[in-house]
């Protein structure tokens, strides 16, 4: 009902988080957006010893570098969402981000905190895996970077070690004339997705796939890349036909688990019609039309 | 159309006014049960079971009593009466078959997942709730039963000594088998309907202290003022050294109808002397409190060609979890409904309800009368596709009338305007809308239904009602009614205003305090208008009554032309006036009081007898429904969209039209709730719906605009002609929803909630079989 | 440990343990109890407060966390007894039944409409969709919203009802509730 009492602290650096990390490993939790971490409290699924309050920390912000959008850690999903800038740059993160919890969550939850806790079905893992790039971490002997696509080592679980800090995201931009799609089957508006899919496609002159990028959540212990989209796309035009082959691969390809709720099937069946909608979603805009 | 009187002349009564609590509520103001503290107040919670079927070999509460800040840790054995017979909430007249058995604390065997084992009694919450961590309990675990078919099998674990038979109807009216056998079409079918919670906002809640006088006062969220005596009675006290407060109530859909927190609340008020303070965590509400039943129902319905109804055999099964609470009169109410509003001269009725493992179940907004809507509608859907009839019009042929009789013997005494409610929703809706995408497909779907208001007749139903007015001629209402946010308070003002002239900002009620205001029973049933409305315009009438020959001989005028105003009296169409402090002080010159004590008494019956050939009236009058649906359905994924919805219900006369939309509208958007998204899934008997992220209510997305069609037939027995409109709406929405993915996609879904995952898999979409955990 | 921050306008002292919500310390320790506890898991939007002027479930906030802030709950929009324009609309348009989810309601619909996620019936649902309402079935929520919006002066709730011929409803004008524009 409540959060169990846990000793608190809110420091002023990276370097002073890092050290209020180290000093209790395995039982401290990084407290961000805390729209995952306080309710997890609240219902008991979580009871660290400490909390360390990374609010006042300058992680927020975003910056545009060679190819990349470069985001800190604090970027909160209502920026993503309605940042004039961010939407124009990163228009998979804006959609992603909607769907995410309802506007009171979106006002605190923040990216950093949605990687590094790495609920299965986030949005924003699927959305990082699909864009590329490097996750930012430091740690006691200063700052190391990892690629996305070894980002996400399992269920809650990724490359973020004890007495560390994810701190800066950089997404690639893809190439002009890549457009982006999302899809995703919820119980309710505002619910855990049953599965989602996010694309890019980089759309040639003649209207043909020059690159797919796919990656779902929902499906299995961590967010996935279904590195088949490219091999299937590549080269061909958009067809129901196409889009139907794709549907049937990625159903095939996931393994997601029964749960009282939802059964591995239905949820395999989902993943491939997210696939077959957002692909299809970002290959029109990648050809400048309508979604 | 039949029935529907043209009235005039009414000033409050039928107006869309303001709710007088509506403002203290959208300021924030409003002091509900967990807003209320004292100071010193201890904090209170429960340890609950984690398994659901064990024997209790030990409960060692040590290790929490010793925690700093715990005042007290008490188990069955501290309570002085643990085991209490729990009557029909409310009523002074006993039917032994509806007393319910009920333990404050597990005593040795626990149930159900989240059975309440331990109480304690902290200093602060975070005491209490590390004593609750502290409680060492050893389960020796014993078969689970968590399937109601077998229940009743031989060998089948028993979960009390009487058996699991916890209740059963049963009624056959002229010869099924032989009609069944003579009909031109039989179609037959198996509804299955799930565990749902009421998931009201506000969880349990209140404060309790030991007042003046050594009286037990306990201010708590419920739907039942009458709940004192209950509570007397598990602390062995008099009736009257226990007080019941309710305030405001965040809601209730009969979710606070049974007791929750005034059992604890009393037990700690009263062996520490201290006041505390229980809330309830959504978590535990989800998971441990009354549910509405599941239930299984079997129908075989038979027509002639032309689709007279000929036949019905009908067997219903119902999950009554762990403990009976209010079980067998849910049953009842399913008996009594479970042929729909439809004449039909061979009926055969065959209902019982069973304990299992599963969280109890008890009253929910429908009471019985609402899961049986989707079979019987079901079925008339059914029997229209086989015979070839359009299914409003096999309806038609086959309404009940006023007039009639309901298979258990119910006499219906007041309009039936169904065919009028079909034909306001029917002209309300336009052409069926074209699918919004490719692989989506449209479909639109009708559902009536009848249920009941008022209590079964042979409670001895009554409520009271004290008016008077303040010497400056404002008005005091004094009635102990709950109110659960459905107006009943607010009605209740607009009616003694309609009758006194008063303006409504000019009454104060008081309300839900079984001490210090007549008792007018509970805020269930669809009553509280009926019977606390009633009482409350009788009060007013034979207070307007007693102060009329005195304003009539201040006025120098007969007592006919004495009307009331805001300030006082005056001549019809006439100058001459007296306000009413004029008038209370020549009152009081001639020993004529200036306020009354009414009580209303519903009409009584013939007394249920365990016996399968009773028959009789058992509810004083229905209400009756005609809802339409379209919805949009994604075929591969299964999805249902909501696009636009109809609802139009009789509601006699409206006391406030706002009020009935109201009703209306989130009665439809529960009904959608229960149709699309919400169950609790249990696993052998273990809930596993922790969270209200997997309990899923609709939110603003979900729900469409409803539009709701008020027709006014001028016939109900409720204040003014009104009937109640709380729970109709609840009903009509599963099969409406069934029929227009019927009419959407050829697939007719019979086990509710029709989620993607059914709807995808019943429209061929490939895929695996469903989990097999219950659901 | 000691926090301060103002509260619907007033400096406010508190001495809470960190572990406390932002829900808890001001139901608890600053004795405000106008936002409500519905769920504690961030779901029902019961709790809803504006904190800098940003709409937040103050069950997912700890109380340390508004050190320095201004936070603002539905008891603090009335000016004195005139209701703020909301407010008004959902006690004239029937948006107020048992009332629970109605603070956290008008909270998150006047930052909806502030930053302009209130423009049509559809975005005003989505905006809402994390306030629960179990009485309502949301229609005349939305109508309010939608009014307020559009800056209409509500009816005032009336007192006085005038004489009213009250017929059999079918054919009658729809409720306000029903057919919100686009």
């Amino acid at each position: 009902m409540h959060p169990r009492p846990f000793d608190y602290a809110r420091p002023e650096t990276v370097a002073d988080a890092i050290e209020a990390l180290g000093a209790a490993p395995g039982e401290a939790s990084v407290l961000a957006g805390g729209q995952s971490l306080i309710p997890m409290m609240s219902l008991g699924l979580a009871a660290p010893d400490l909390v360390v309050d990374i609010g006042r920390l300058e992680l927020a912000g975003s910056e545009r570098r060679n190819g990349t959008v470069v985001l800190g850690a604090l970027t909160r999903h209502r920026e993503l969402e309605r940042s004039d800038e961010l939407r124009d740059r990163l228009p998979l993160a804006a959609d992603a981000a909607r769907h995410i919890g309802n506007p009171r969550v979106r006002n605190r939850g923040t990216l950093g905190g949605s990687l590094s806790h790495a609920d299965p079905a986030a949005e924003l893992g699927a959305v990082a895996l699909t864009y590329g790039g490097e996750v930012v971490i430091a740690g006691a002997s200063g700052e190391r970077s990892v690629p996305i696509a070894d980002f996400f080592h399992g269920f809650f679980a990724t490359a973020v070690g004890a007495g560390e800090l994810l701190v800066r995201v950089d997404l690639e931009l893809p190439p002009p004339g890549t457009g982006h799609g999302f899809s995703e089957i919820a119980n309710r508006a505002d619910d855990f997705a049953t599965a989602a899919a996010t694309a890019l496609v980089t759309v040639g002159g003649d209207g043909s796939c020059a690159d797919a990028r796919l990656a779902l959540a929902g499906v299995a212990d961590r967010p996935i890349r279904f590195e088949q989209a490219g091999d299937l796309c590549r080269g061909e035009a958009l067809s129901d036909g196409l889009l139907a082959r794709v549907r049937r691969a990625v159903a095939d390809a996931v393994e997601p688990e029964t749960d009282a709720f939802t059964s591995a099937g239905y949820r395999a069946q989902a993943a491939g019609i997210c696939a077959a909608r957002a692909l299809e979603s970002a290959w029109r805009r990648g050809r400048g039309e309508a979604p | 159309m039949s029935g529907v009187e043209v009235r005039t002349g009414r000033r409050v009564v039928g107006s869309e006014l303001a709710r007088h609590d509506a403002i203290e509520k959208v300021r924030g103001r409003t002091v509900y049960a967990a807003d209320f503290s004292l100071p010193g107040m201890l904090h209170a919670r429960l340890k609950r079971s984690d398994y659901a079927h064990a024997r209790l070999v030990r409960v060692d509460t040590e290790p929490a009593a010793s925690i700093d800040g715990v005042i007290a840790v008490y188990t069955a054995a501290d309570i002085p009466q643990n085991t209490v017979w729990v009557d029909v909430p409310g009523q002074t007249m006993e039917v032994g078959a509806l007393k319910a058995r009920s333990n404050v604390l597990a005593d040795g065997v626990v149930r159900y997942h989240g059975e309440p084992i331990a109480l304690v009694a902290a200093e602060t919450e975070d005491a209490a709730l590390a004593a609750i961590d502290a409680i060492d309990v050893e389960y020796e675990p014993l078969p689970v039963l968590d399937d109601p078919e077998r229940a009743l099998e031989p060998g089948a674990p028993q979960i009390h000594e009487s058996g699991n038979l916890l209740a059963h109807w049963e009624l056959e009216e002229g010869d099924v088998e032989t009609a069944l056998a003579g009909a031109d079409a039989v179609v037959e079918d198996t509804y299955r309907t799930q565990f749902i919670d009421h998931a009201y906002l506000e969880p349990e809640a209140g404060v309790a202290w030991r007042d003046t006088d050594g009286v037990i006062t306990i201010r708590a969220a419920t739907q039942v003022v009458e709940h004192f005596r209950d509570v007397a009675k598990i602390l062995e006290l008099p009736d009257n050294k226990v007080r019941l407060i309710t305030p405001y109530v965040g809601g209730g859909f009969g979710g606070k109808e049974d007791m929750t927190v005034e059992p604890y609340l009393g037990v700690v008020a009263a062996l520490t002397g201290r006041p505390v303070r229980m809330v309830w965590s959504r978590q535990e509400s989800l998971l441990a409190r009354q549910n509405r039943h599941a239930v299984r129902m079997r129908y075989r319905t038979g027509a002639d060609a032309a689709g007279r109804l000929v036949a019905m055999d009908i067997d219903i099964l119902s999950d009554g979890g762990a403990y009976a609470l209010l079980s067998a009169l849910v049953l009842l109410y399913s008996t009594t409904c479970a042929g729909g509003p439809y004449r039909c001269p061979n009926v055969r009725i065959r209902a019982r309800t069973v304990y299992t493992n599963h969280t109890p179940c008890s009253a929910m907004r429908g009471f019985g009368g609402m899961q049986v809507v989707v079979a019987y509608e079901g079925q008339m859907d059914r029997l229209a596709a086989e015979l070839g009839i359009d299914p409003l019009d096999l309806r038609r042929r086959n309404f009940v009338d006023s007039g009639d009789t309901l298979p258990i013997g119910q006499p219906l005494e007041t309009a039936v305007e169904l065919p009028a409610l079909i034909d306001a929703v029917a002209e309300r809706l336009g052409p069926v809308p074209e699918p919004s995408a490719p692989r989506r497909a449209v479909g639109r779907g009708y559902a009536c239904n009848l249920q009941p208001y008022g209590r079964c007749i042979w409670l001895n139903d009554w409520s009271s009602a004290w008016i008077g007015f303040e010497l400056d001629g404002t008005l005091v209402i004094r009635i102990a009614v709950p109110d659960i946010g459905g107006g009943q308070a607010s009605s209740l003002i607009q009616i003694a205003a309609e009758v006194l002239g008063v303006p409504p900002e000019r009454i104060t009620i008081h309300i839900g305090d079984s001490a210090l205001n007549p008792l007018t029973g509970t805020t269930t049933a669809t009553r509280q208008l009926y019977m606390s409305g009633n009482a409350v315009l009788k009060a007013a009438q034979e207070l307007r009554a007693n102060l009329a020959p005195v304003a009539a001989e201040l006025l120098e005028v007969d007592e006919d032309r004495v009307e009331f105003t805001a300030d006082g009296v005056r001549e019809r169409d006439g100058e001459r006036a007296v306000a009413f402090p004029a008038l209370l002080a020549a009152c009081a010159s001639v020993n004529v009081p200036w306020h009354v004590l009414a009580t209303h008494r519903a009409p009584k019956g013939v007394p249920w007898q365990a016996d399968e050939s009773w028959r009789g009236q058992v509810f004083p009058d229905f209400t009756y429904g005609c809802h339409a649906a379209d919805v949009e359905v994604d075929l591969e994924s299964g999805q249902t969209r909501v696009l636009r919805y109809v609802a139009a219900h009789d509601v006699g006369q409206t006391i406030n039209p706002q009020s009935v939309e109201g009703q209306i509208e989130g009665g439809v958007a529960m009904g959608l709730g229960y149709a699309l998204s919400e169950r609790l899934v249990f696993e052998e008997a273990l809930n596993l719906t922790g969270s209200f992220a997997q309990y899923l209510i609709p939110t603003a997305v979900e729900v469409p605009a409803i539009e709701p069609v008020i027709l006014e037939s001028g016939e109900g027995v409720g204040p003014f002609n009104a009937r109640g409109i709380g729970e109709p709406p609840i009903g009509p929405p599963a099969p409406a929803i069934a029929a227009a993915i019927a009419d959407a996609t050829g697939v007719r879904l019979t086990e509710l909630p029709f989620t993607p995952e059914r709807v995808a898999a019943a429209v061929g979409a490939p895929g695996e079989e469903e989990s097999d955990a219950e659901g | 440990m000691i926090v301060e921050f103002t509260l619907n306008g007033s400096p406010q002292r508190c001495d809470v343990p960190a572990h406390w919500t932002l829900l808890r310390m001001l139901r608890d320790s600053a004795l405000r109890t106008d936002a409500k506890h519905g769920c504690g898991e961030g779901v029902c939007g019961a709790c809803a407060v504006l904190v800098d002027g940003i709409a937040m479930n103050s069950c997912s906030v700890l109380a340390p966390q508004v050190e320095g802030a201004s936070v603002e709950t539905v008891g603090g929009l009335a000016r004195g007894e005139e209701l703020h324009p909301l407010q008004a609309e959902m006690v004239a348009r029937g948006g107020v039944q048992c009332g629970f989810c109605t603070p956290g309601m008008v909270i998150s619909a006047i930052e909806a409409v502030r930053i302009g996620a209130a423009g049509s019936e559809a975005e005003i649902r989505h905006s809402l969709a994390g306030n629960l309402c179990r009485c309502t079935g949301y229609g005349k929520i939305v109508s309010a919203v939608g009014a307020y919006r559009d800056g209409e002066s509500p009816e005032a709730p009336r007192a006085d009802a005038p004489e009213r011929e009250s017929e059999g409803a079918i054919g009658a004008e729809p409720s306000p509730g029903v057919g919100m524009g686009p």
